[in-house]
């Protein structure tokens, strides 16, 4: 019995420090099409931008760029290629806001997140 | 000696202590299954892009391929395009890319308006990548502060 279960912990305890929770943005994101992608990592800490110029980062919503520059200040160590990902109404202005606050924080990498071919 | 007896009688009934497993089997199996569920291996697919360092604009003439968009008219999603100097549109720009000199297919910047549409830029960025233009940079337009 006692190697079935520390068999079953070891398992616990890798799918627990595995685990990236699929969090939704709180608004919807379409995002564009590309035959030509990359693929990333899924990490914590993707930026959203919404139709409307809203943004959050995972399921939290950002009021102003501003807070995006504070928040991008303290996690930028822990960024290593930020994903945008803005639907495709979304302006083009909106992204470049996003993309440059990541810049002047020290995100180098940046990548324009597109749609998955399976999209849940 | 009564008591003696007492004792004698408990040691040997004494076993080592049994704790049963099976409520923390059954709840650590539950916690494996959800972190098995919600785990999510697959990997984001996304676009690299490249932006200026921030703080100093260049002053010098960009050597690469240079695709204005302007903003979109109304009733149009899409804004006109101008790749060095002339007016293209999206089914030849894939052409004007291919036929590009090799020393400009280096990089391509894309200054575009503030109003342009994010698929727009996606679609022009898939052309260029498809025609072998590895970097793709971006004029920052940003909104001044």
């Amino acid at each position: 019995m006692a190697p079935l279960i520390d068999c079953v912990f070891l398992l616990l305890i890798f799918f627990m420090v595995a685990t990236i929770m699929r969090v939704n943005p709180p608004f919807p994101v379409d995002l564009p099409r590309a035959q030509m992608k990359e693929e990333f990592p899924r990490k914590r800490y993707n930026v959203y931008i919404g139709a409307n110029g809203e943004i959050a980062i995972d399921d939290m919503l950002v009021g102003t760029l501003d807070d995006l520059d504070r928040f991008f200040a303290q996690k930028a160590q822990l960024i290593r290629t930020l994903i945008i990902r803005a639907d495709k109404m979304a302006k083009h202005g909106d992204v470049i806001d996003v993309m440059e606050r990541a810049k002047m924080r020290g995100i180098e990498s940046i990548a324009i997140g597109v749609k998955e071919e399976a999209e849940y | 000696m009564r008591r003696g007896e007492t004792r004698m009688r408990g040691s040997r009934k004494t076993s080592p202590p049994r704790m049963n497993m099976a409520p923390l089997i059954d709840c650590v199996f539950l916690l494996l299954i959800f972190f098995m569920v919600s785990t999510t291996f697959a990997p984001m697919p996304g676009i690299r892009v490249k932006l200026p360092p921030p703080g100093r604009p260049s002053t010098t003439k960009p050597k690469g391929l240079v695709l204005q968009i302007a903003d979109p008219e109304p009733g149009n999603p899409y804004g006109i395009m101008i790749l060095n100097g002339q007016v293209v549109d999206m089914p030849t720009l894939f052409d004007r890319f291919m036929n590009a000199p090799q020393t400009a297919k280096n990089m391509l910047i894309i200054q575009a308006g503030r109003k342009v549409l994010h698929q727009q830029i996606v679609e022009v960025i898939d052309l260029a990548k498809r025609a072998g233009i590895d970097k793709i940079g971006f004029a920052v337009v940003a909104r001044t502060p």
